[in-house]
């Protein structure tokens, strides 16, 4: 059944290797040249191979012109929510509305724990990142009267000032898999951030996880549409077909419609290093399916 | 009273959210005058500013040369142990210009109303203290074990060391009172203060308990920078009362950084024009050669090595230079096979710089010289104990210079990855060896034995000039015209006679190129061994293979492995070229494109080097290989004291240049045997069962230091020459890391 009926991004997802230094910056670059939407790194702060995510964040922004940028997504137990929204908030200012906030509950406990963050069990986790998520919008909302307030169980904001208000609606994009998790992203999120190498079944499990989210949304009085769905991707160009996404550039626009089509898919990472991969899936895979998807939607 | 900094000059921009082009103008209009350093104000509850570490970050990428810092950040909203990483982050990213300047906190109430923890003033600094040991530790990337610390205030259990940053990123305080000068005099780099909240005297006072703190804890005050933020108001007049006002600051209480407080372009235009250099210029006058550059830190000091006068490095390579305290210091002790514990990491970035750090490293003569450009030597030891290492790989510029004569200019610390990539869109290439990651200082003066060989020769047939700089510190070219003897002697035997600084070659046409990767069961060594040989040599110029043969390991038969490169880019000659090689014995795979030189050569890891131990391995040529040949290499693989055996198909364009033509001599050969174990004396034994059928060696691929090695290397009328040319170019034996030549004894004059 669904098609949310957004207009489709296609982004890259950016090992954020620390070394060489600007491995993902020039990468970046290219995705930005080649007129991709949308450019995210993932982000563990307490591993030394990769850049800190939302450093490397603003050096990118700094060094592109039009691409969207997000964490893919944010480890939120590092990262002092009302800061993170300040931060957020002055990015999108700097690059003229170019950011997008992809925020995970946390994994990895040990290694944050190791850090000096909390460790929190999974529910838990997820009651955290719901009140984060409260915080960062009063503060966003600049032009409301009184301070943030929100006291909940693991953040407390207590009359903390608001603003600056970002350039753009800043999206608050949420990976999520579990129950708790996708009834989270129902209720308020922006948009839904999985990765289809993490789902057991495939594309059909979408399906699923989709209507619980559609579910949420509608019980808090929102519409499914106000959740954008995104999905993170793992793919080979090659001549020959062989499997999904792994194919020639026509094989690929085509599943990626069809994902579209079915399961309402609307941003299309692709995980890859590779400039010639980057530039393909701009100039081949994301017009086509545009197309596809446009001849489709007339109906 | 001064702390011998030189003199640096900053400016401390207000993060304006309302116009965020503003502040971003500012700062790249304070690069553009001059201004050392760019200064952001941090107060993370301030809805009007933007957040200060994402603003440097974006100033990071608008600039070039400004140092960034923050002024100062605001530590309890920021989880230290990831700040570091932020901190090695935009170090790395900004080429080394992040200063971290550390605030203990104020404005507690606001820092409570964002959810922070509201502290007293003493608990700040102790938390401050903590947070200061937990980013020297998480950046200490030499350290043992990972980082632990149950503070106070911040527990960190278990954390990974590392990312360390680009350079030795200075931590400076904003500190005014006694018991935060007191922490900044134990363990900071800088103190931050602004004029305009001192009391008369306090300054002197301030530097004082610096001091004192800093001389209790072993270290010398000097290390610590002093930096005042002064502002517009103060500054009012001409430029001539300015620089009377700031003088004594600079003279009486060793202020080596102003910081200027103004949002204000044309007051920024003043200062740079009228205020700075007259003052630098004032300063030179009252304390004539009084500013050097800062200490290294004291806990840095310690970790050096005897023997070394670190502080008489010159100036223009201080900055680039590491020592074992450094944080870049695991990235370059060792090298690929080797590990090492340097004393001194000179890094020249021009040829004048390679001859001044020639000269520093010969004002030691007691100590290992090791020279160094892609850290991939075999024979040689570009690493060292306790010695200087002299690497030139930020020589690494790709030049083509010529298209149509093919003519490029290639710097020695470039990596032959990068050159086939650069080279590609011209369609041209040049050929090397197997791996993308070695550098083109140490194989292109010692041969360069690669994929394209038997079709277009060695790498130093391509070469049509060198410059260097010799071990009396001149510069020199070298060709068949100029040094013509030298230009011989580099193309064999170059890392004897000086440091290449350039390249000059002529490279050659190559279009697409055919690529197989085939496994063969070995099961019968020596047939697949000595069929492979004969299918080789019969082969035209245009294929080139090399063969690894690995011993049987858990019950598994030996397997050899078949890289063979075809030069052409026609399908069918593809085929017909590898199908006599592919028939040498049973295929368990096979893999066969069509691709360029440039994507086969790019196999390599841009990882920094972290070898460890010593490599053991052995070299030599054969002519042909013959069953008994094949048979006694069967015997050495199934041995046990090797783990690595691959003979090369040399021969073709190779034996076209006469023996006498370069110093590398063994033009007959057709292929070249190598192998790698892992102890010295059984390799050693195993391989000299080998001695009747090979004959001399390629010194790149033999670290056996015997002294009959060297007659091996180069046959009778080679060594005489290289030894006569030796005496006369380097008679004091500077050049020595690599299948060292002694000089003839019989003195001869210096060249002139
Ligand atoms: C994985 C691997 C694969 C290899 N494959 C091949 C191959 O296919 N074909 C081949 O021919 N060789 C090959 N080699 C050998 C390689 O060419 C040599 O080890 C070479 O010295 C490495 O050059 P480098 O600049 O990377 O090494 P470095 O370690 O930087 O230097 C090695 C030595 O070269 C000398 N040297 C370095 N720079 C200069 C300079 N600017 N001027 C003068 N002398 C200098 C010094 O004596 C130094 O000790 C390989 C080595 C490795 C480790």
């Amino acid at each position: 059944m669904p098609d949310y009926g957004h207009d489709l991004l296609f982004g890259t997802f950016v090992t954020p290797s620390v070394s060489p230094a600007h491995h993902a910056v020039d990468l970046a670059v290219t995705a930005d040249r080649a007129g991709l939407d949308l450019v995210t790194f993932q982000d563990h702060p307490y591993q030394p191979r990769f850049h800190d995510t939302w450093t490397l964040l603003s050096y990118v922004a700094s060094r592109t012109e039009r691409i969207h940028l997000s964490g893919n997504v944010l480890s939120l137990p590092l990262r002092q929510p009302a800061v993170l929204a300040r931060s957020a908030a002055s990015l999108d200012l700097l690059s003229g509305g170019r950011v997008e906030l992809g925020l995970g509950a946390g994994a990895f406990w040990d290694a944050i724990d190791a850090m000096g963050g909390r460790r929190l069990s999974p529910a838990q986790a997820v009651a955290a990142l719901e009140e984060a998520i409260a915080i960062m919008r009063q503060l966003w909302a600049a032009d409301r009267p009184g301070g943030v307030h929100v006291k909940g169980d693991y953040y407390t904001a207590d009359g903390a000032k608001r603003g600056p208000a970002p350039a753009h609606d800043i999206g608050i994009w949420v990976g999520a898999y579990k129950p708790r998790m996708l009834a989270l992203t129902g209720r308020a999120a922006d948009g839904w951030l999985p990765s289809l190498p993490y789902l057991p079944g495939g594309p059909s499990d979408l399906a699923d996880l989709n209507a619980r989210i559609d579910e949420a949304a509608t019980s808090a009085g929102r519409s499914p549409s106000d959740v954008r769905r995104l999905l993170n991707l793992n793919g080979r160009f090659s001549d020959t077909s062989t499997s999904l996404l792994n194919g020639p550039p026509d094989q690929w626009a085509e599943e990626l419609a069809g994902l579209t089509l079915e399961h309402g898919i609307t941003g299309f990472v692709l995980a890859t290093d590779d400039e010639y991969a980057t530039e393909l899936f701009a100039s081949e895979v994301a017009p086509a399916t545009r197309e596809l998807v446009a001849a489709e939607r007339r109906g | 009273m001064h702390y011998g900094h030189a003199l640096t000059f900053g400016t401390f921009l207000t993060p304006s959210a309302r116009d965020p082009g503003q502040v971003v103008s500012l700062a790249t209009r304070a690069e553009e005058l001059g201004f050392d350093l760019v200064t952001i104000q941090d107060h993370p509850y301030q809805p009007a500013h933007l957040d200060a570490w994402t603003l440097l970050t974006w100033l990071a990428g608008r600039t070039r040369r400004v140092t960034l810092a923050p002024g100062v950040l605001n530590l309890p909203l920021r989880a230290p142990a990831v700040l570091a990483g932020a901190a090695a982050s935009l170090d790395r990213l900004s080429g080394g210009r992040l200063a971290l300047a550390l605030g203990a906190g104020a404005f507690w109430k606001a820092i409570g109303a964002m959810g922070g923890r509201t502290l007293s003033p003493g608990e700040s600094v102790a938390a401050l203290s903590e947070a200061i040991d937990l980013i020297r530790a998480r950046w200490d990337v030499t350290g043992e074990g990972p980082v632990r610390l149950h503070g106070e205030h911040y527990h960190v259990d278990g954390a990974a060391r590392g990312p360390a940053p680009a350079h030795d990123v200075p931590l400076w305080l904003g500190a005014a009172k006694p018991r935060m000068l007191r922490l900044l005099g134990e363990k900071a780099d800088g103190w931050v203060v602004t004029h305009q909240l001192l009391r008369p005297g306090q300054l002197a006072q301030g530097n004082r308990r610096i001091d004192e703190a800093a001389v209790a804890a072993g270290r010398d005050p000097r290390e610590i920078r002093r930096l005042l933020n002064v502002s517009g108001d103060f500054l009012g007049g001409p430029g001539e009362k300015w620089v009377e006002e700031l003088l004594p600051l600079v003279v009486d209480d060793g202020v080596g950084t102003f910081i200027l407080m103004t949002d204000d372009a044309e007051t920024l235009e003043r200062f740079a024009g009228e205020v700075a250099p007259a003052l630098r210029e004032a300063v030179e006058r009252e304390l004539p050669g009084a500013f050097r550059r800062p200490l290294r830190r004291a806990a840095v000091r310690a970790r050096r090595r005897e023997g070394i006068a670190y502080d008489d490095l010159p100036e223009t390579l201080a900055d680039t230079t590491i020592e074992p305290g450094d944080v870049g210091y695991a990235e370059v002790r060792s090298t690929y096979l080797r590990g090492g514990a340097p004393g001194l990491v000179l890094r020249p970035g021009t040829e004048e710089e390679v001859a001044e750090a020639l000269a520093f490293a010969r004002a030691h003569p007691h100590l290992p010289l090791s020279l160094r450009s892609g850290g991939h030597g075999i024979s040689g030891r570009s690493t060292n104990d306790g010695g200087i290492v002299l690497d030139v790989s930020r020589l690494d510029s790709i030049d083509v210079v010529d298209p149509a004569r093919r003519r490029v200019h290639i710097g020695p610390g470039a990596r032959w990855m990068d050159v086939a990539a650069a080279l590609a869109p011209h369609g041209l290439a040049l050929t090397s060896g197997d791996y993308g990651g070695v550098g083109v200082g140490g194989l292109a003066t010692a041969g360069g034995l690669g994929f394209l060989a038997r079709k277009h020769g060695l790498t130093i047939d391509h070469l049509r000039a060198v410059r260097m700089v010799l071990a009396d510190g001149s510069v020199v070219r070298a060709s068949d015209h100029e040094n013509p003897d030298l230009f011989w002697a580099v193309r064999g035997a170059g890392a004897n006679f000086g440091i290449v600084t350039s390249f000059e070659f002529e490279a050659d046409e190559v279009g697409d190129v055919g690529w197989a990767q085939l496994v063969f069961d070995a099961s019968d060594t020596a047939g697949l061994l000595h069929r492979w040989g004969a299918a080789q040599e019969a082969a035209p110029r245009d294929v080139t293979s090399f063969l690894l043969v690995s011993p049987p390991r858990r019950g598994r038969p030996p397997m050899a492995h078949l890289m063979a490169m075809v030069d052409t880019a026609d399908p069918e000659t593809i085929l017909d070229r590898l199908r006599p090689l592919a028939e040498i014995g049973p295929l368990y795979d096979q893999s066969v494109v069509l691709t360029s030189y440039a994507s086969v050569m790019a196999n390599a890891s841009p990882d920094a080097h972290d070898g460890r131990g010593e490599p053991v391995t052995r070299s030599a040529f054969a002519e042909h290989i013959t069953p008994e040949f094949a048979a006694d290499a069967e015997r050495l693989i199934r041995g046990g004291a090797v783990y690595f055996f691959q003979i090369r198909s040399v021969g073709g364009a190779v034996a076209d240049v006469p023996p006498d033509a370069t110093a590398y001599a063994h033009r007959s050969a057709n292929f070249s045997v190598t192998t790698f174990g892992v102890d010295r004396r059984r390799v050693d034994a195993a391989w000299d069962r080998l001695a009747e059928h090979v004959d001399g060696l390629y010194l790149s691929f033999e670290t056996d230091t015997r002294p009959e090695r060297l007659a091996d290397a180069f046959p009778p009328a080679t060594l005489r020459r290289l030894r006569e040319l030796k005496a006369a170019y380097d008679p004091d034996n500077v050049f020595r890391d690599n299948f060292n030549i002694t000089p003839s004894t019989t003195k001869e004059p210096t060249h002139a």
